[in-house]
């Protein structure tokens, strides 16, 4: 098989304009392969390490839904006093989500403005500034870099909002101070994003009720860790539906990543099938044109499958040096494609549609190995069916 | 008025006498709930806003109805019901009954939209109006789609394009002792060049329109595999005009480049040389 290699590579090095454009087309093919294969399961992978990043292990909403689209939780209070008796628990957060102007500011886009418990973890890293104090007047209120830059604000400037919570009627402007700057959890990156006491937000939408979005649980690993913890929330309240990350994730795989998925899944099949397609006619051209040769070749004593060993080299070798340089090639391409994607509104900040893995590059190589053998079978069968006489005849003749 | 009920936690069938209980009212199930849950137009089914089928009311089927395609929401299943707004009210406890999530405006005059949602929220601070013809978040998605695409369809031109070039190359280089007679028997450069030229074109324009055709062949074996996959009405792929004028623009100088660069690598050479003297 060595020599059959070797003997490939000097057949190719002959011709040095034809292998460098061969594996060129090759490279683009496999880098576009390489991308597919790292969309196919980069968000997720890259949704999985967001969620475990946020430290909560645990999600409870009222509704069905994965994301905040139903009903709010009610009595959040006594419900929280509850959880925190729970063994499997270790700590909980509340989480209201409001709409919000700048007075004196129209703007067109509005901000999210989450109200939590500022005595429990918070779904923030604070950037600039201090940890929020729930007691201190005016209401304090971490923002976001890009809030601070659109309104020009520092830790200390002043600030009133004027809720957009729904109702006809306006409640009172908030009078708040910007405590912090600091990076949300799955921010956007043009999202205009604040947060302060749960309080301050029931204030700024005028709400009597006792009311949060979902509540976000730290579990405790000694006690049984994120399982036990939803299992627990779901007995105690069987009405509020609780999502482990993992099954978060498990259910953005099967419906709300599932585009990307089919679309890489698709585009895979169609560029390998046209690979293999582009390099079977190169092959079955560049064989036809050593027609001649091969059948010297053989006349002087090579064996058929020495022949065919030679054809099916030469064919790992374009994609061989292709597909390694698909590799990088295909990584730089990657960060076009991920900007690109990433430019959709409302995905967040650290959000990346390509992921890099070792199972994505273990897939690429086997299916460029499986993608070298079938692009030679058609040229291998060409020269294993060769009439040797005939064809050095014809040769002598033309 | 209808409203989606996003509060579908529960559909309990019933198949008990409900002469005691007051009349059901009426509900629209979508097509999708009818056929996962087996249901039928006619049938009483009783809904609850909540897991436990705490509270739960009786319906009655009065239609199917296929929801609106939504491509913002093509994964997701569409199990939905639509009721009456008091119905709606009644069952979910949770909301007063003055309380909505949303209200669609119909104007007499719809180039007044924007005026008219400008005004909505001037004079009712609480509350977002938006025209449904301005461009909002959806826009922008499929527009970022469309540049994606269209970055993977410039990525595929270039490899197909050098493996183009590669055969071109070959295929000129096959014929190298017919050009080089023809040289030697009076032909120029530039009629040699030119049939490149031509033969090239001929071999893209036919590809671009080969391709454009299987495209429109492959047109519904695609969206009915994802209408399928998704169990929508939605179309996922559409050959327009437009779309097959940008193939055959980018495809058909890619071959004409490619013909040029073939025929050249041949004619530079001397034709005495090519033909071994």
């Amino acid at each position: 098989m060595r020599r059959a290699l070797a003997f490939a590579w000097l057949r190719l090095r002959r011709e040095p304009g034809r292998m460098l454009l061969g594996v060129i087309g090759v490279t683009a093919i496999g880098a576009l392969l390489f991308d597919m294969l790292l969309l196919s399961n980069g968000l997720l992978v890259s949704f999985r390490e967001r969620l475990d990043r946020s430290g909560f292990d645990v999600r409870v909403i009222a509704s069905e839904s994965a994301v905040i689209a139903g009903p709010p939780i009610d009595h959040v209070s006594a419900k929280l006093t509850e959880l925190g008796r729970k063994p499997s628990i270790a700590a909980v957060q509340r989480v209201r989500v409001a709409s919000a102007d700048v007075a004196d500011h129209p703007s067109t886009r509005h901000l999210a403005v989450a109200g939590v418990d500022l005595g429990a973890p918070v779904p923030w890293t604070l950037l600039e500034g201090a940890p929020p104090n729930a007691q201190a007047s005016p209401a304090p209120l971490v923002i976001n870099r890009n809030f601070a830059r659109t309104f020009h604000l520092t830790v200390g400037s002043p600030v009133v909002l004027n809720g957009r919570c729904g109702d006809a009627s306006r409640p009172l402007p908030l009078d708040a101070t910007v405590a912090g700057v600091a990076e949300f959890q799955n921010d956007a990156a043009d999202a205009l994003t604040a947060a302060t006491s749960s309080q301050a937000v029931a204030a700024l939408c005028g709400e009597r009720g006792d009311l949060a979005d979902m509540l976000l649980v730290q579990s405790n690993p000694a006690a049984g860790g994120p399982d036990a913890a939803a299992a627990a929330i779901r007995a105690a309240f069987p009405a509020l539906h609780a999502l482990t990350n993992e099954q978060i994730v498990e259910r953005f795989s099967r419906v709300e990543f599932s585009y990307f998925r089919q679309l890489s899944s698709v585009l895979t099949t169609v560029t390998l099938f046209f690979g293999l397609l582009l390099i079977t006619v190169l092959l079955t051209v560049s064989v036809n044109q050593q027609l001649g040769e091969i059948a010297a070749l053989r006349a002087l004593g090579l064996s058929r499958a020495r022949v065919m060993a030679g054809v099916l080299c030469e064919s790992a070798l374009f994609i061989g040096l292709g597909g390694i340089a698909a590799v990088p090639i295909g990584g730089l391409l990657s960060r076009w494609l991920d900007a690109i994607l990433r430019s959709m509104p409302g995905i967040p900040a650290d959000a990346r549609f390509f992921v890099f893995t070792l199972h994505a590059l273990e897939v690429h190589a086997a299916l460029l190995v499986i993608g070298a053998v079938l692009a030679a079978v058609y040229p291998m069968r060409l020269v294993a069916t060769l009439p040797i006489a005939a064809t050095l005849r014809r040769e002598v003749v033309s | 008025m209808r409203r989606t009920a996003s509060f579908l936690a529960v559909v309990l069938l019933t198949w008990t006498a409900l002469a005691a209980a007051p009349a059901p009212a009426d509900v629209l199930v979508s097509r999708q709930l009818l056929e996962r849950e087996h249901l039928a137009v006619g049938q009483t089914v009783e809904l609850s806003s909540d897991a436990a089928g705490t509270a739960a009311r009786p319906f009655r089927i009065v239609g199917v109805y296929e929801p609106t395609p939504d491509p913002m929401r093509f994964a997701q299943e569409r199990l939905e019901v639509r009721v009456h707004l008091p119905d709606a009210a009644a069952l979910e406890d949770r909301l007063p009954s003055s309380s909505l999530t949303s209200i669609n405006v119909e104007l007499r005059d719809r180039e007044d939209a924007a005026g008219f949602a400008s005004d909505v929220e001037r004079r009712l601070p609480g509350l977002t109006a938006k025209s449904t013809a301005a461009p909002d978040e959806r826009t922008s998605t499929f527009a970022v789609l469309d540049r994606f695409h269209l970055a993977i369809a410039m990525v595929t031109v270039f490899g197909s394009g050098a493996f183009l070039l590669a055969l071109m190359v070959m295929l000129v280089d096959e014929r190298r002792e017919t050009v080089a007679t023809l040289r030697l028997i009076g032909l120029t450069k530039q009629r040699l060049i030119a049939q490149v030229l031509v033969e090239g074109a001929l071999i893209a324009v036919a590809g671009a329109a080969f391709g454009v055709l299987f495209a429109r062949a492959a047109e519904p074996v695609f969206n009915r595999f994802f209408q399928w996959r998704y169990d929508t009405a939605l179309v996922f792929v559409r050959v327009t005009p437009a779309i097959a004028l940008r193939c055959v623009a980018l495809a058909v100088p890619v071959g004409l480049a490619a013909s040029a660069i073939a025929g050249w690598t041949i004619l530079r050479r001397r034709a005495l040389l090519t033909v071994g003297r």
